[in-house]
C-alpha cells in the first residue's frame, strides 16, 4: 500500500507540480493550500509524511513544524520543507523549527520524489 | 603661562593678551568659587557684561554641575593639575537670558602673587553635540537601509524562485515525458525553455552572491582543501558539455599538490566559472586545467590555470573583462552572452580569498585565465 503523503503549498502551480510528480511515481498525495488546512488534515488523517512550504498565510511552515513536533502523536511523522527560502541561514532556521528535511526551490523534477523517499520510514512505495 | 610673578590685575591687563582674546570663555575663580576675572569670550558666550560677573559665584554660569562641586573644587585645590571636565559628564553653561547650552570645561591652577586661583576654560560644544547626534542619526538610518536591503534581497530571492520552480518543474516533467510522448521539435523547444530558465536562475544567484560580497556578508570558511578534489568536481560537472561540443577537456592536477587553506565553495565557484566560460567560448580544440607551484608576491603560491583554444579576447576588451555587466554592453562584441557577472564575481571571490586572477589572451587563438592563491603556512 502506498505511503500517505500530505503536501502544503499556497502557490497553486507549485502545489500542483509536487502532487503531479508524486502521482507520477505511484503515490496518492493529498494537497492543501495553507498551514491551517495542513494542520487540520494532519490532526485528522494518518500521514506517513508531510511536505510543506514555509511562507504560507495563517500558519506558516515554521509554526506548523512547532505544532507537529510538540504533539506526541505527530512528532514522529517525517516533515520535509520545500521552500524558496534559499539564502544563507535559511537551512539552519528550517532545521531549528523542527523540519526533518530541507529541499530548496526550484526543485529537481528528476530527483524530487527520490529525495522525499529518503524520509519515508517504510521505504519506496 | 607662567604667572607666578604677577598679580590678577597684571594678568587682566595687556601683559597677557592670550587670556583676553582666548577662543574659550575663561573665568578665573578664587578658592571660594568667586569669579575674579573673565575674558571677552565669556561676555559673548554668556551675555553678561564682565562687571556683572565679578564677585559672583561661578555657579551663575554653570548649570547642572554633576556631583558636589565644592567637594570637587577642594579636591582640585589639594592636587592642582590640569583637569579636563565635561568629558562623559553633562555640563551646561547658563546664559544671562536663562538659556542653557552644553559646555566642556577644563580647570587649571593659576599661581599669582595673591595666591593660587583656578582658571576655568569653558567651550560651547553645542555644534559638536549636534554633529554627534546627526552622526548617530545617520548611522541609524544607514543600519535601517542595510536591513531594508537585506530584507529586499531575501524576498527577491524567494519571490523569483517561486515561479521559476513551476517553470523548471513542469518543463522537467514534460521532458521526463511523464504526461506523454514528445515530438523531436517539442523536446528541442522544451530544452531551450529549460536552459533559459536555468540561466535565469544562475543570474539570480550571481546577483545575490554579488550583493553578499559587496555588503561583506559572504561567509567564508577557510579550511584545508585538496585542490585536486575541487578540480575533479569541476571536471565532472562540465565534462558532458565539453563532450557535446567535441572538445578535448583535460584536468591535470599534480599528485604532489599541497593542501590549500581556502574557502572550498568559493574556489569551486571560481574554477567552475572559468572552465565553463572556456568551454562556452571554444568552438573547437581543447580546454585544459593545469596546476603549478609558483611564487607570488614573494611567497609560495599555487597557480591554477584554465587554458582554451577558443575565440580569444581582443586586447582592448581585456581590461573591461572583469567589470560587472560588461558583457551586457550592447556595443561590445557579443561573445560573452553569460550573465555578465561571472568574471566579476570570480575576481571578487578571488580577492576575498587573498589571491589574484589574471588573463592572457590572443584574439582568435585562445585564452588562459590564471588563478593564483597564496600557500599560507606551507613551504614550497
Amino acid at each position: 500500500m502506498s505511503a500517505r503523503i500530505l503536501v502544503a503549498d499556497d502557490n497553486v502551480a507549485n502545489l500542483e507540480l509536487m502532487l503531479y510528480l508524486l502521482r507520477a511515481f505511484g503515490y496518492a498525495p493529498e494537497g492543501v493550500a495553507d498551514g491551517v488546512a495542513a494542520f487540520q488534515a494532519i490532526s485528522c488523517g494518518n500521514f506517513d509524511m508531510v511536505v510543506s512550504d514555509i511562507l504560507m498565510p495563517g500558519i506558516d511552515g515554521y509554526e506548523l513544524a512547532r505544532l507537529m513536533k510538540s504533539d506526541p502523536r505527530l512528532k514522529g511523522t517525517p516533515l520535509v520543507a520545500v521552500t524558496a527560502l534559499a539564502m544563507s541561514g535559511d537551512r539552519e532556521r528550517v532545521a531549528a523549527a523542527g523540519f526533518d528535511g530541507y529541499i530548496t526551490k526550484p526543485i529537481e523534477p528528476q530527483t524530487f520524489v527520490s529525495q522525499l523517499q529518503a524520509f519515508l520510514p517504510a521505504g519506496p512505495a | 603661562m607662567d604667572t607666578a610673578a604677577y598679580s590678577l590685575a597684571d594678568i587682566a591687563g595687556s601683559r597677557f593678551p592670550l587670556l583676553e582674546y582666548a577662543p574659550d570663555a575663561t573665568v578665573i575663580v578664587d578658592p571660594h568659587g568667586m569669579v575674579r576675572l573673565v575674558n571677552a569670550q565669556t561676555e559673548r558666550l554668556f551675555g553678561y557684561y564682565r562687571e556683572e560677573l565679578l564677585g559672583q559665584r561661578v555657579e551663575r554660569l554653570i548649570a547642572r554641575y554633576h556631583g558636589n562641586q565644592f567637594e570637587e573644587r577642594s579636591v582640585y585645590f589639594a592636587d592642582p593639575q590640569v583637569l579636563p571636565m565635561g568629558v562623559g559628564r553633562e555640563l551646561y553653561g547658563r546664559h544671562k537670558d536663562g538659556g542653557e547650552f552644553p559646555v566642556e570645561i577644563s580647570l587649571s591652577p593659576l599661581s599669582t602673587t595673591e595666591g593660587t586661583f583656578v582658571a576655568i576654560a569653558i567651550r560651547d560644544v553645542t555644534e559638536r553635540i549636534a554633529f554627534q547626534q546627526r552622526l548617530q542619526e545617520l548611522n541609524a538610518q544607514l543600519e535601517n537601509a542595510n536591513r531594508a536591503k537585506d530584507h529586499f534581497l531575501a524576498s527577491m530571492s524567494h519571490e523569483l524562485r517561486t515561479p521559476l520552480n513551476a517553470v523548471l518543474g513542469f518543463t522537467g516533467t514534460l521532458l521526463m515525458k511523464l504526461p506523454g510522448p514528445l515530438t523531436a521539435e517539442q523536446e528541442r523547444q522544451l530544452r531551450i525553455v529549460r536552459s533559459s530558465a536555468t540561466h535565469l536562475l544562475s543570474l539570480i544567484n550571481d546577483i545575490l552572491d554579488l550583493s553578499k560580497i559587496e555588503s561583506g556578508k559572504r561567509d567564508l570558511s577557510f579550511e584545508p582543501v585538496r585542490v585536486e578534489e575541487v578540480i575533479a568536481d569541476v571536471y565532472a560537472a562540465l565534462s558532458s558539455s565539453a563532450q557535446e561540443k567535441g572538445l578535448d577537456f583535460t584536468a591535470s592536477a599534480g599528485a604532489q599538490l599541497p593542501e590549500l587553506v581556502t574557502d572550498r565553495r568559493a574556489l569551486h565557484q571560481i574554477l567552475l566559472n572559468l572552465a565553463n566560460n572556456a568551454i562556452k567560448y571554444t568552438p573547437t580544440g581543447s580546454v585544459r586545467i593545469d596546476t603549478v607551484l609558483a611564487t607570488w608576491q614573494g611567497s609560495p603560491a599555487l597557480e591554477i590555470s584554465v587554458n582554451d583554444t577558443g575565440i580569444g579576447i581582443k586586447a582592448n576588451d581585456l581590461q573591461r573583462l572583469f567589470e560587472a555587466f560588461e558583457q551586457l554592453d550592447p556595443t561590445s562584441t557579443r561573445r560573452f552572452e553569460g550573465t555578465g557577472l561571472g568574471l566579476y564575481l570570480s575576481r571578487s571571490l578571488t580577492l576575498l580569498l587573498g589571491g589574484g586572477l589574471n588573463v592572457v589572451s590572443e584574439y582568435g587563438t585562445g585564452s588562459t585565465f590564471t588563478l593564483t592563491l597564496p600557500l599560507v603556512g606551507h613551504t614550497s
